[in-house]
C-alpha cells in the first residue's frame, strides 16, 4: 500500500544528495596528505562523474519503463527475483554497516567516550526500523527538514570559519600520488545509484538533469568542506580524525561557538535517513513495503554486523572497504540494472513478434 | 498493550546504558577555564584555573615537564572530574615559549576534546601573580588579545594559528605578549618554528 | 399506515418510562366526527407561546366538519398550521430525534402522517466571544451549542446556494444531531464519503460533544500526538476553511466544530493574520513557529547541555548555572522533571478553581512555588526560568499544547539521559511520525513536506490579499493527497 502513492522524482533526488552529503560528514580519511586543494576538487569531481556513469543504467531503466528494476526483476523474472532480493538484501547490509561503524566510532571519539558503540548502534538501527515501516514516501518528506536543517547547519559551520582563514599556504595544487585513492573514496556516493535503481518506480516526473544537479550539489558540498579544511584548519586537520567534525568546533560567533552540535545532529539524522531508506529497498526488493517480517530481520543482520566489528577487526577492514564497496555498488547499480534491460528487450521483442504473429 | 510497554521498557533501559554513564553533570563537572605554565626554581608548574563566580580565582597547581604529564597530574591528584573542554585560555611564562610551547601544542593537537579556537598567551611573571590575586584578570586578558588581533590582524591568537605557524615552519610569527606594570598591556613577540632560532621581538 | 394517538402515546409512555418532561396533550377537533389530535413535545424544549400561536390554537379553531381522519391530516399541513417549518415524517425513530430536538409533533387519531413543528425554544448560552480564540479585529461572534444557530452564524457569512448543510445521527443512545457543511463546489465527493463512512462506523451510545468523534475521523494506522482533526468556536474561521474545500462537522450541544482535513501548518495560521499587515502578519506566524519549537525543545536542551555538555553554555551564563544548580539537592533532570510537573499542576488548578480564587492560586504559585523555593535553595532560578519561558511559549500555539506537553516531557526524559544524541533521534522519530499522517488522506505536514512552493504564501508569511487571490487553494489538491475531485 505504501508503494502505492508515487511521489516527486526532485524530492528523491533531493534525499539522494542528501545521503550523498552523509559521506563527507562522516569523513575519516585524509585526502592526499601532500596534495592541494586543486588535485582535492578534482578528486571530488572526478569521483561524482564515476558516480553519475552508476546512475545510466537505472535512468534507461526508468526512462524506458518507467518501473525501477526491482519491479522488472519481479516481473519479469521471478525465479531469479530471490536471488537478486537477497543480493540487494546483503549489499544494503554492508552499505548500512559501512556507515555505521564511522559514524558510530566518531561518536564514541568525540562526543561520549564511555558508551559502547553497539548500543549506539542499536538505538539508531532501532529507530531506522520504525522509519523504513512507513516507507521511502515518508522518509524523502523527511528529507525536506533535514535539507533545511543541513542548510543551516552548514551556513554556521562555513560562516563561523570564516574568521579563521588563512591563505599563506596559497592554492597549491598536490601531488598526483594518491589521487587514485581520492577518486576511489569520492565514488562513494555512487551507492545513491543503488538506491535510484531500487526506487525510481516510486517516482514521477525524473528528468535526467536530476541526478546530474543533485550530483554538482553534492560536489559543491564536498568541495566547500574541502576548502575550509584546507584554509581554515591548515595543518591541524591532519592531527585529528573526522575533520569536517573539527571545522565545526572551530567555527563561532564571537563567544559563541558549540557548531558542534549542529553537526552532531546532522550526521546523526542524515545516517538515520540513509539506513532507514536502505531498508525500505530491502522491502522493496521483497516486495512487502514497510513490511516489519522484512525489516527486522534485515535490521537485526546489519546490528550483527556491527557487532562483529567491535570484536574483528579484520571483519572491520573488511566492512569498511572503499574498494570493496565500490565494486558492490558496481554489481548493483550496472551489471544487475543492465542484464535486466537485456531482459525487458528481450520481452519487448518477444512481445512485438507475438503482435505481428497474431493476426 | 504489553509488547508496547514492553518495547518501551527496553529502549529505556537501552538509552538509560547508553546515555548515564557518561554524564558530566554541570554541578559537579570541573570545568578548566584558563591554564597558566610558570616556572619555579627550575621547575615548571602549571596551575589549573576552574570557573567559578567567585571573588578570587580558583586554582590548582602541578608540576609537571609537560602539559600532557600536567592534565594527567591533575586528574590522578586533584580534580578527578576535570573538564578541559571550555579551555579558553593558555598563558605560558615568556621564559618557557622555547622549552614548551610546541610539546603543549602538539600535545593539544593530538586530542579532540580540546578547543581548538582558546586563546594562547606569552606572559611575563607579573601577570601571573596578578592572576592568582585578583578577579577578572582572565577577562581583561581576554579583551586585550580580542583588540591586538583587530590592530595586528598577523598576530595569531587561537591555538589553532599557532600550531599551524609551527608546523608550517616558517620564517617567523607573532604571538601576544603580555605584560604587566600596573595595568595589563598586550603586545606582540615575533617567534620561530624551530626552536634553536633566536628569538627575536 | 394509519396510527392512533393511544398506541403513540402508551409506546413514548413506556419507551420515556412515564418521564415527567414527556407531555402529551389531547384534544378533540372541531368535526362532527370528534377526531382527536394531539400535540406532544418535551417540556423545556419547546417555545409555549409559539407553539399555541402556530400549532394549537389555529387546530382548535378551525372547523373540519366531516372530513375523515386522512383528510383533516392533509388538511392540517394545508391550511392550518400557521408555521413555515412543517416537517411531515411517518416512523417512530423520527418522532422521538424530533421530539427531543425542541419539535412539537402533531399527531390526528387514524392519519398516515406525522407533522413536526419547529418551535425550539430553550434557554441557551447567548452569541458571545469564544475565550480559546481571541481576535484583536475581527468578528466577536462565537459559536454556542444549539445547531440551528450555528449553521444560521456561517448561513449569514455564506449567502452562496452551494454551502450545503447535511443532516446525520450519532450516539445509538443520545442519538445527537450532526450537520456536515461543506461547499458543493468546493468540496471533494471522495473526501465527504470518507468522512460519511467514519461517521457511520461510530459506534459511540453517547455523543456529548463534537471531541468525543475526532478519535473516529482521524485517519486509520497514523499517529495520534498530534491531531488530524481541527476545532474552531468562530464561525468566520469555519467559513474561510468551508471554502479551501474543507468539510466542518457541527455537533448539536457543542461549540465547538471540527474541521477536517486539518495541517500541521494551520495550527500557526490566525484570523488576525488575514487582518493585519503582511509584515506583520508573518512576523507573527515566525514568532509563532519559534515559540513552538522553544516550548518543545528548550527544557530537553537545556537538560542534555547541563546533564552532559556544559561546555557549550556560553562562559558567562554556564558561571551563572553552575553556581545555582549547585545549590540545589536535586540532579538537574529531575529538578526539570519536577518544576514542569509543578507547572502542569497549577495550570489545571488554575482553569478549574473559581475566578475568586485565582488570585490567591496566582500569589502562591508565583511567590511561594517560584520566589520561596529558589531562595530556599529547592530548585534553580535558571531552570525556573527555562521552564516558565517554555510553558508561555506553549500558549502561542493553544491548540498544540496537547503534544506540546506530551514532547516536552519525553524531550526532557531523553535528554537527562542521553544528551544532545537522544534529542536528535526522537526529534527524527517525530518528524517521520509526523511526515506519515495524514489527515482524511491528505498529508498533514502538507506544504512543508511534501513541499509546495505555491501554498509558502501562507505558511510563513502571509502574502498580501491581491495575490493570495490569485490562486484558489483547494485542500483536495494539495501535493499527494489521495483523494481526487
Amino acid at each position: 500500500m505504501k508503494d502505492r502513492v508515487r511521489f516527486s522524482s526532485k524530492r528523491l533526488f533531493l534525499t539522494l544528495m542528501l545521503c550523498a552529503c552523509a559521506v563527507i560528514l562522516l569523513q575519516n580519511y585524509s585526502l592526499g596528505r601532500g596534495g592541494g586543494f586543486i588535485l582535492d576538487v578534482i578528486a571530488v569531481f572526478s569521483g561524482l562523474a564515476l558516480s553519475f556513469v552508476f546512475f545510466i543504467p537505472s535512468i534507461i531503466l526508468k526512462k524506458k519503463t518507467d518501473a525501477d528494476l526491482l519491479m522488472l526483476a519481479r516481473q519479469r523474472t521471478p525465479r531469479a527475483a530471490v536471488a537478486v532480493s537477497i543480493f540487494y538484501a546483503a549489499y544494503f547490509a554492508y552499505t548500512a554497516t559501512f556507515f555505521l561503524i564511522p559514524y558510530t566510532d566518531m561518536f564514541s571519539k568525540k562526543y561520549y567516550p564511555e558508551v559502547s558503540r553497539c548500543v549506539i548502534a542499536l538505538l539508531l538501527i532501532a529507530a531506522c526500523v520504525y522509519a523504513a515501516t512507513k516507507g521511502a514516501n515518508v522518509i524523502t518528506r523527511f528529507g525536506i527538514f533535514l535539507f533545511a536543517f543541513a542548510m543551516l547547519t552548514n551556513l554556521l559551520m562555513f560562516g563561523g570559519s570564516l574568521t579563521a582563514l588563512d591563505f599563506s599556504n596559497g592554492f597549491r595544487i598536490g601531488d598526483a600520488d594518491s589521487l587514485f585513492g581520492d577518486v576511489v573514496y569520492f565514488c562513494a556516493p555512487s551507492f545513491t545509484a543503488v538506491i535510484f535503481a531500487c526506487l525510481a518506480g516510486q517516482g514521477r516526473g525524473f528528468t535526467v538533469k536530476q541526478p546530474v544537479i543533485a550530483l554538482l550539489l553534492s560536489g559543491l558540498k564536498y568541495s566547500l568542506v574541502l576548502f575550509f579544511i584546507r584554509y581554515a584548519l591548515g595543518s591541524y586537520a591532519d592531527r585529528q580524525e573526522y575533520r569536517t567534525f573539527v571545522l565545526s568546533r572551530v567555527a563561532h560567533f564571537g563567544a559563541y561557538a558549540g557548531v558542534e552540535s549542529f553537526y552532531l545532529a546532522l550526521a546523526t539524522m542524515s545516517v538515520f535517513m540513509t539506513v532507514s531508506l536502505f531498508f525500505c529497498c530491502v522491502c522493496r526488493s521483497a516486495g512487502m513495503s514497510g513490511s516489519l517480517r522484512v525489516i527486522v530481520p534485515e535490521a537485526v543482520f546489519v546490528f550483527l554486523l556491527n557487532l562483529l566489528t567491535k570484536y574483528n577487526q579484520t571483519a572491520e577492514a573488511l566492512l569498511t572497504n572503499k574498494y570493496i564497496l565500490l565494486f558492490l555498488t558496481f554489481i548493483a547499480a550496472v551489471v544487475i540494472p543492465v542484464l535486466y534491460l537485456f531482459v525487458w528487450r528481450k520481452f519487448n521483442a518477444e512481445k512485438n513478434k507475438h503482435i505481428i504473429t497474431e493476426p | 498493550m504489553p509488547r508496547k510497554i514492553s518495547i518501551l521498557l527496553l529502549s529505556l533501559s537501552l538509552i538509560f546504558s547508553s546515555g548515564c554513564r557518561n554524564s558530566r553533570q554541570i554541578e559537579n563537572a570541573a570545568i578548566i577555564e584558563n591554564v597558566s605554565v610558570t616556572v619555579e626554581g627550575g621547575q615548571i608548574r602549571y596551575t589549573f584555573y576552574r570557573l567559578s563566580e567567585g571573588e578570587k580565582p580558583w586554582g590548582v597547581t602541578v608540576r609537571a615537564e609537560s602539559f600532557e604529564k600536567a592534565c594527567k597530574k591533575a586528574r590522578e591528584m586533584y580534580i578527578p572530574n576535570m573538564s578541559l573542554a571550555k579551555l579558553e585560555l593558555l598563558m605560558i611564562n615568556e621564559r618557557l615559549q622555547s622549552r614548551i610551547m610546541k610539546q603543549d601544542v602538539e600535545y593539544i593537537s593530538q586530542n579532540s576534546f580540546f578547543s581548538p579556537i582558546a586563546y594562547v598567551t606569552l606572559c611575563d611573571g607579573k601577570t601571573m601573580r596578578k592572576l592568582d590575586a585578583e578577579e577578572r584578570v582572565q577577562d581583561v586578558i581576554e579583551e586585550q588579545l580580542i583588540l591586538l588581533k583587530k590592530n595586528k590582524p598577523q598576530v595569531c591568537i587561537d591555538y589553532l594559528s599557532v600550531f599551524n605557524h609551527l608546523e608550517r615552519e616558517c620564517e617567523g610569527f607573532y604571538v601576544p605578549l603580555i605584560r604587566c606594570d600596573g595595568e595589563i598591556r598586550v603586545t606582540a613577540k615575533r617567534i620561530y618554528a624551530d626552536k634553536t632560532q633566536k628569538n627575536e621581538k | 399506515m394509519k396510527y392512533s394517538i393511544k398506541e403513540i402515546k402508551d409506546r413514548l409512555k413506556a419507551d420515556f418510562s412515564d418521564s415527567a418532561d414527556l407531555s402529551v396533550r389531547e384534544f378533540v377537533l372541531k368535526s362532527s366526527r370528534g377526531v382527536k389530535a394531539a400535540v406532544i413535545t418535551m417540556e423545556g424544549l419547546c417555545d409555549k407561546e409559539q407553539l399555541a400561536q402556530t400549532a394549537l390554537n389555529p387546530l382548535l379553531s378551525f372547523d373540519f366538519e366531516d372530513m375523515e381522519p386522512k383528510e383533516i391530516s392533509r388538511t392540517v399541513l394545508g391550511s392550518v398550521i400557521a408555521s413555515s417549518d412543517v416537517i411531515p415524517f411517518d416512523s417512530y425513530g423520527e418522532l422521538i430525534t424530533y421530539i427531543t430536538s425542541g419539535f412539537a409533533v402533531i399527531a390526528v387519531d387514524g392519519g398516515e402522517k406525522l407533522f413536526a413543528v419547529g418551535v425550539q425554544g430553550y434557554a441557551s448560552r447567548s452569541v458571545s466571544e469564544p475565550e480559546s480564540e481571541v481576535v484583536q479585529r475581527g468578528s466577536r461572534e462565537g459559536f454556542v451549542e444549539p445547531l440551528r444557530v450555528n449553521m444560521s452564524m456561517i448561513r449569514r457569512r455564506i449567502k452562496s446556494p452551494l454551502l450545503v448543510f447535511e443532516q446525520l445521527t450519532v450516539g445509538s443512545g443520545s442519538r445527537t444531531q450532526l450537520m456536515l457543511c461543506y461547499l458543493h463546489d468546493r468540496a471533494s465527493p471522495e473526501l465527504l464519503d470518507k468522512l460519511r463512512k467514519r461517521l457511520a462506523a461510530c459506534d459511540l451510545e453517547t455523543v456529548l460533544a463534537s471531541g468525543y468523534l475526532s478519535d473516529y475521523l482521524e485517519d486509520e494506522g497514523t499517529s495520534r500526538l498530534f491531531s488530524g482533526v481541527g476545532i474552531s468556536e468562530r464561525p468566520d474561521t469555519v467559513c474561510g476553511k468551508l471554502t479551501e474545500g474543507r468539510i466542518a462537522v457541527i455537533a448539536d450541544g457543542s461549540p465547538a466544530v471540527l474541521i477536517m482535513p486539518h495541517l500541521f501548518v494551520e495550527e500557526f495560521q490566525g484570523v488576525d493574520d488575514y487582518s493585519n499587515r503582511t509584515y506583520y502578519a508573518a512576523f507573527i506566524r515566525i514568532l509563532k513557529y519559534l515559540s513552538f519549537l522553544v516550548s518543545v525543545f528548550l527544557p530537553g536542551l537545556y537538560t542534555a547541555l547541563a546533564q552532559f555538555h556544559p561546555e557549550y553554555f556560553p562562559t558567562f551564563i554556564l558561571k551563572k548555572t553552575a553556581q545555582s544548580l549547585s545549590e540545589t539537592p536535586l540532579p538537574v533532570t529531575l529538578e526539570v522533571l519536577f518544576i514542569a510537573f509543578v507547572y502542569e499542576i497549577m495550570k489545571e488548578a488554575g482553569l478549574r478553581i473559581p475566578k475568586s480564587l485565582g488570585h490567591a492560586v496566582s500569589i502562591v504559585g508565583a511567590l511561594v512555588i517560584g520566589d520561596s523555593a529558589v531562595n530556599a535553595g529547592f530548585i534553580s532560578a535558571s531552570t525556573l526560568m527555562v521552564v516558565a519561558a517554555a510553558a508561555i511559549c506553549g500558549y502561542v500555539t493553544s491548540p498544540l499544547y496537547p503534544p506540546i506537553m506530551v514532547l516536552r516531557f519525553i524531550f526532557i526524559i531523553v535528554g537527562g539521559i542521553a544528551g544532545l544524541w537522544g534529542i536528535v533521534l526522537v526529534t527524527a522519530v517525530v518528524i517521520i511520525s509526523m511526515c506519515s499522517k495524514t489527515s482524511l488522506g491528505v498529508p498533514y505536514m502538507s506544504s512543508l513536506s511534501p513541499f509546495s512552493l505555491k501554498s509558502m504564501r501562507d505558511v510563513f508569511i502571509r502574502s498580501g490579499w491581491r495575490t493570495l487571490s490569485r490562486h484558489t487553494i483547494r485542500v483536495q489538491k494539495f501535493p499527494e493527497t489521495e483523494v481526487k475531485g
